[in-house]
């Protein structure tokens, strides 16, 4: 077991013992990730330290059913991206109102011409993903938050390795579809 | 140049997976913390009031019982009224309007009395269970 994981169960440990300050180890270890994860979600810092604080909040108050036979990460990134997917559908991230169809022609030939910046383009990227469908759009924010491991993204998303492997190649294949115009016009229409 | 699929995954796998980070607020940590704690003081919910309710739902199923009951009499009367109706053709059909008239003033009635009666009953239960509450 590693130290973040023993350190995670002897406080969840204390936690469920009634010292409730013992839960500030678990959000100062985890602050960072579940902020990160949110983000990639919606795009939005603010947006994303209210929803990590929410789900801070549910893991606490469902502590005493994390079953020890799974590391404690994955059970709280489990929770934590079942709550950013239903707020995400709840209230959709601003960029997702984007359709791929949006991403226009470009007007201004020097644009195109002499490229824009690498920062630009890779923004618009990630603008295309948000706009993805949303069972190919969870699977790859997962799976490139967990540096491209499939069986952590799968455990994440609570669905099996087969589904997000065939998820992440359609996503990624309607990406690769778009890249070319994505690389040359990396500017979205604003709705 | 037509690029090949192997350079456009490895493009998508570049920009991807280098997405910046983004720190927490410094007091993120100490909000989550105030939050959890008024979580931990606020009372648990009240629980729902099953013993003081069931009385209520028993009268409630009772009474939905009954009107089920009572619609499927009315339909199986109503389509032995029709078969007799086609068997007595020669009753004098200025007679049938007002037996019809008489018939449905009764049902109506009838279905006025019972929805009183479960009003009636419902109010005065609900009215007892909460006596004594204030």
């Amino acid at each position: 077991m590693s130290a973040s994981a023993s350190d995670d169960q002897a406080d969840v440990e204390r936690v469920l013992a009634g010292e409730i300050s013992a839960y500030e180890g678990i959000v100062r270890r985890w602050q960072g990730p579940l902020i990160n994860l949110a983000y990639r979600f919606c795009h939005d810092r603010g947006r994303a330290e209210d929803m990590a604080q929410e789900a801070f909040l549910r893991a606490y108050r469902a502590l005493s059913q994390w079953r020890k036979d799974a590391v404690f990460s994955t059970w709280l990134f489990a929770l934590a991206t079942n709550l950013y997917r239903s707020e995400l559908r709840r209230i959709p991230a601003r960029t997702v109102s984007v359709s791929l169809e949006d991403i226009t022609e470009p007007v201004d030939t020097r644009a195109s011409d002499g490229g824009l910046e690498d920062r630009d383009r890779d923004l618009a990227v990630r603008r295309a993903v948000l706009a993805l469908p949303a069972k190919y759009r969870e699977a790859l924010i997962l799976f490139y938050f967990h540096d491209m491991d499939v069986t952590t993204a799968a455990q994440s998303l609570g669905l099996p390795e087969g589904t997000v492997k065939a998820r992440l190649f359609r996503g990624r294949e309607i990406l690769r579809g778009k890249l070319p115009l994505l690389m040359v016009v990396p500017r979205l229409k604003e709705a | 140049m037509k690029r090949s699929i192997g350079q456009d995954e490895k493009e998508i796998d570049r920009i991807l997976a280098g997405e910046e980070e983004i720190l927490p607020s410094s007091g993120f940590a100490v909000y989550v913390m105030d939050a959890v704690r008024r979580e931990a003081a606020a009372p648990p919910p009240i629980a729902f009031p099953w013993k003081r309710a069931l009385p209520g739902l028993v009268v409630g199923a009772f009474a939905v019982a009954l009107v089920l009951v009572a619609v499927v009499v009315a339909i199986a009367r109503a389509i032995g009224a029709s078969a007799t109706a086609q068997f007595s053709v020669s009753f004098p059909s200025v007679l049938t309007p007002t037996f019809g008239f008489q018939h449905s003033l009764e049902t109506a009635a009838s279905w006025t009395v019972l929805a009183l009666v479960v009003t009636f009953v419902s109010v005065k239960l609900s009215m007892r269970l909460t006596s004594g509450r204030a």
